[in-house]
């Protein structure tokens, strides 16, 4: 059986942005990363509007739900960089339709533009340096 | 309105036309070194700007990042944003939608300034409506009651820079964007 992965660490700075209209929010996370110099974070708060919302199913397809707006109620993700020295934004959360109709999933990247505005504060994850056990 | 089926490809992304300039600048941000975390417990009976809002001023807090972790609401009004018909900007509120005595089931609320440096509430929702129908969309916490049991609160602060809301002439509304504390 595969260990679970426990990793200590601590917070470190908290960002707030502004994305503008027309930016896919998955990729607009990663940038605000780069923009703050953060390799890793979490999600502390995030709304705002899509222009139309595509959210991961199942079975590997995609459901698409219709706006103008979708509205984001709810969001939750963690910003993690990679072995190659990208960054990834995993982010999922509950869209609400022109009706107010809810759906949720995770966010497609490339696929979710912002509609007005997305406001989202991001805490900085700074994780402790992993200790390698003594050879037994 | 969702798709009929889900798709086997994402569909091509819509770019939308706004009605003002094209701002070259897409991401405004701004940073701390650090967040104060509060577990702030709304009150029953209270707006839900007022328990939000009158209980972070006394702590000194008036920009901030929360996420309402979920409880009763003796009532909820809330809207959501369709295309304008006036053209004037892409979507626009509805007017309140009732949702009655409800659950909300998860919040987020940003709070920060209006142009003359009163606080403001953005605050964003799942929630249970009186008739058991799941619905989501812009709270308008001004008419959203705390019902009979305290509603927990988890406050991330911004503490080094605000929260102001500004016009935005791109989309031709007011929105909340950040900025130092000493920019006029």
């Amino acid at each position: 059986m595969t260990e679970a992965v426990v990793e200590i660490g601590s917070m470190g700075r908290v960002a707030y942005a502004r994305i503008g209209p027309n930016e896919d929010l998955v990729n607009g996370v990663e940038k605000l990363c780069l923009v703050e110099g953060f390799k890793n974070a979490f999600v502390r708060g995030a709304l705002g509007s899509l222009v139309d919302a595509c959210l991961g199913t199942l079975d590997g397809e995609y459901v698409q739900v219709k706006g103008p707006a979708v509205e984001i109620v709810s969001l939750a993700g963690e910003v993690r960089s990679q072995t190659d020295g990208s960054l990834r934004a995993s982010l999922s959360g509950v869209v609400a339709d022109t009706e107010g109709k809810v759906y949720g999933g995770p966010f497609v990247a490339g696929a979710n533009l912002i509609c007005m505005t997305f406001e989202v504060t991001l805490e900085e994850w700074l994780p402790k340096p992993a200790k390698h056990s003594p050879k037994r | 309105m969702l798709s009929t089926r889900a798709v086997s490809h994402a569909g091509r992304p819509r770019t939308l036309m706004h009605p003002g300039a094209f701002n070259p600048v897409r991401i405004h941000s701004r940073h701390s070194a650090g967040a104060r975390h509060i577990r702030l417990v709304l009150q029953p009976g209270q707006r839900l700007f007022d328990a939000l809002v009158v209980p972070l001023q006394r702590a000194d807090v008036s920009s901030a990042s929360t996420t309402i972790l979920g409880g009763f609401f003796s009532h909820i009004d809330y809207c959501v944003a369709p295309p304008d018909p006036s053209g004037q900007a892409v979507v626009a509120y509805t007017q309140p939608i009732s949702a009655g005595r409800a659950f909300m089931i998860f919040g987020n609320a940003t709070l920060g300034k209006n142009e003359q440096g009163a606080p403001v509430v953005h605050c964003h929702a799942a929630i249970r409506d009186e008739d058991g129908r799941t619905r989501g969309g812009h709270m308008l916490t001004q008419s959203c009651i705390v019902g009979d049991e305290p509603v927990v609160v988890l406050v991330t602060t911004l503490d080094s820079f605000e929260l102001r809301v500004s016009f935005d002439s791109e989309t031709n509304i007011p929105l909340l964007q950040p900025r130092g504390r000493s920019e006029k």
